[in-house]
């Protein structure tokens, strides 16, 4: 389990089109990709769930993989939520 | 059959209906019965597949890099997601839902999960998620599209809402009116109408009426009109309104080369307003003489990356390329208010139009506004720049203002970077900034009068507030009399006095705003030919006379009467 936790930056949070480009980046990858926010779950490959996230300004997310290529697509997906905006 | 609505894009238009049910009328409430879940199961899939494959059509046409483009694609990423997928099938087969009805459930729990987001921005994407959830049941229930792509020809086609996304989709060649039975004037969806040209009404209970596809219609969106299979003597007197329309169109359209002057020849500059790059070209159609107002927060507003200092530059150096020696009048950001910017920090205000807004926003964010007066000085080396500050109340504000572009010229010196010379003016949008100009005029070049938040200010009424119509009217004698006193003091210290609010759109107003010694116009594109027909039918001494008694009457209603009066 590799993991990584970051802080939104954007100043309108991450709504529909950064998480759209969120959801694209991660989809390149194999292995599950879990973002974790306010104790609620979802996948990155899945806009449906990660809208229900509440990722605004100032909130810490956790977002971890497994797997060979877990390190990649968790350091793609955190550095997209830090600088999507 | 006859409805009223509110006419937001005018034109009269004959066509036949096409209506776009919403699914509320329709959905099956009941329960399906275990055998037929497998059958909803396969409608979702074939609907799904055939709201993605229009998306994707629709897409295609589209600029990548457009907002547009970027909503549909993350249409598509909601249409292809797993999870959502999951969660359908979940609901039609353990609840034994519709589809339809299965949809509704899912995008609205969906709706709701985002509205509690303890973000504002955030839980207003909700409605996307709706908009989204109502084309898939339309998809389910009619078996295409949002039988857009099925329009007939010269259809009228009636709905509850078209959002700007859905309009954007219109196969606009076929579609003749647009009746809605929500939206007004300034809803997003009518200024798309309006500069598509397509004749719309808006919060016009359509619905009430016995309207099927099919059925004939006219719309009369000069008058705020629907038709419903209108009889032969109402389809003639409309023909007749429609050739005069024309008629008058084409008369101005003659107007178009001509020099704008009263009937004893006095000339009078008209210019134009303008949000955005584009819409400068269009100044030649009309003839206009320069841009006498450019809303600069819409480069902002319109994109969701902040354009920087050199890509201002280049747009502004583009405005002046497509004016040709023409004055660019520049209004300086006014965000805040009613306009909130995407991409900026903007904290929610308790009463925004008395809040942080034009230079107060503008001075408190002092990187945002140097970049901006930094572009416009070093745009100035290459035309007419005319610089004009929005709510500016107090000279304290404007001087703030100009030591500020006093450091941006000295950056520019530093960095080796050339700039020119600007004329400098303020828009006068408050009561305050009216008895305030004595101490403001030396320090301006000229003075653009805002009627619309003066009247707004002056009369403390909200003019986005229907209820408010009799506090908020098109012209009242206070107003008249602040306006003359900008204009007498304006004129005494020698600054050249405009109007870019949209008292001066107004053609009714033309020769009062000329009676009271307004020196400029600026004036919208679709109005500027109205109005210099106007002024063309006055002479300079009748206008003189026809300010004298405006400027005594007391009564609301005593001013239109004056003013229609000497109109007819």
């Amino acid at each position: 389990m590799y993991q990584k936790t970051v802080t939104i930056m954007a100043e309108h949070g991450i709504h529909t089109r950064p998480a759209a480009l969120l959801v694209k980046a991660a989809k390149a990858y194999d292995c599950d990709i879990i973002v974790e926010c306010q104790g609620k779950q979802a996948s990155a490959k899945s806009l449906f769930k990660l809208q229900t996230l509440g990722l605004y300004k100032g909130v810490e997310v956790k977002v971890s993989a497994d797997g060979e290529q877990a390190k990649p697509a968790v350091d793609t997906v955190a550095e997209l939520l830090i600088t999507l905006n | 059959m006859t409805i009223r609505g509110i006419a937001v894009a005018a034109g009269i238009a004959f066509g036949q209906a096409k209506v776009l049910r919403t699914y509320e009328s329709k959905l099956d409430y009941h329960l399906l019965p275990p055998a037929q879940l497998a059958r909803e199961q396969q409608r979702l899939n074939r609907a799904l597949k055939t709201l993605i494959k229009q998306s994707q059509a629709c897409a295609a046409k589209l600029d990548p890099d457009s907002d547009n483009y970027q909503l549909i694609e993350a249409d598509l990423l909601l249409l292809e997601d797993e999870e959502l997928l999951a969660e359908l099938s979940d609901t039609i087969g353990k609840r034994q839902f519709s589809a339809a009805l299965a949809v509704e459930h899912s995008f609205a729990k969906q709706a709701q999960a985002m509205q509690e987001a303890d973000s504002p921005y955030l839980a207003r994407r909700a409605e996307d998620v709706l908009s989204l959830g109502q084309r898939l049941i339309r998809t389910l229930l009619t078996g295409h599209c949002d039988n857009l792509s099925r329009l007939p020809e010269n259809a009228i086609v009636l709905a509850k809402d078209i959002t700007p996304a859905e309009f954007a989709t219109l196969p606009l060649e076929r579609v003749s009116a647009l009746v809605l039975q929500t939206g007004g004037v300034t809803s997003h969806t009518a200024i798309l109408a309006r500069s598509a040209g397509i004749p719309t009404l808006m919060s016009c209970p359509w619905h009430s009426l016995e309207v099927s596809d099919g059925m004939t219609l006219a719309v009369d969106a000069i008058n705020g009109e629907l038709y419903v299979e209108p009889d032969a003597a109402q389809v003639s007197d409309l023909n007749a309104q429609k050739q005069q329309a024309d008629e008058r169109k084409s008369a101005l359209q003659a107007l178009k080369g001509k020099v704008t002057q009263t009937k004893d020849g006095r000339t009078i500059p008209l210019l134009a307003n303008v949000g955005c790059i584009s819409e400068i070209n269009h100044l030649a159609d009309v003839g206009a003489e320069g841009v006498g107002l450019f809303r600069t927060e819409f480069l902002f507003m319109n994109n969701h990356e902040l354009p920087d200092e050199n890509r201002q530059y280049q747009l502004y150096c583009d405005a002046l390329q497509l004016l040709d020696g023409k004055p660019l009048t520049i209004r300086s950001m006014d965000l805040g208010a009613d306009k909130e910017v995407p991409s900026l920090a903007m904290d929610a205000e308790e009463n925004p139009a008395l809040g942080l807004r034009g230079v107060r926003y503008t001075l408190a964010h002092p990187e945002l506004f140097s970049a901006q007066l930094r572009a416009i000085l070093r745009a100035a080396n290459h035309g007419p720049i005319r610089l004009m500050f929005p709510m500016v109340n107090q000279v304290e504000e404007l001087e703030a203002v100009l030591a500020l572009l006093e450091s941006c010229k000295q950056e520019l010196v530093e960095a080796e970077k050339g700039f020119g010379e600007l004329e400098l003016g303020i828009v006068v949008e408050t009561p305050a900034a009216v008895f305030n100009l004595d101490s403001m005029l030396p320090l301006l070049d000229f003075v653009s009068i805002g009627t619309n938040d003066l009247t707004q200010y002056t009369m403390a009424a909200d003019r986005a507030n229907p209820l408010l119509i009799d506090q908020y009217p098109v012209l009242s004698p206070v107003i008249i009399r602040l306006i003359a006193q900008i204009i007498e003091k304006a004129k005494a210290a020698k600054v050249r006095v405009s109007m870019c609010g949209e008292l001066a759109s107004n053609p009714n107003a033309a020769a009062l705003l000329i009676g009271l010694g307004l020196e400029e116009f600026s004036v919208n594109l679709a109005s500027l030919l109205e109005v210099k027909q106007a002024l063309s039918r006055w002479s300079y001494p009748d206008c003189v006379e026809l300010a004298r008694k405006a400027l005594q009457v007391s009564r609301i209603d005593a001013l239109n009467q004056l003013l229609t009066h000497c109109h007819s």
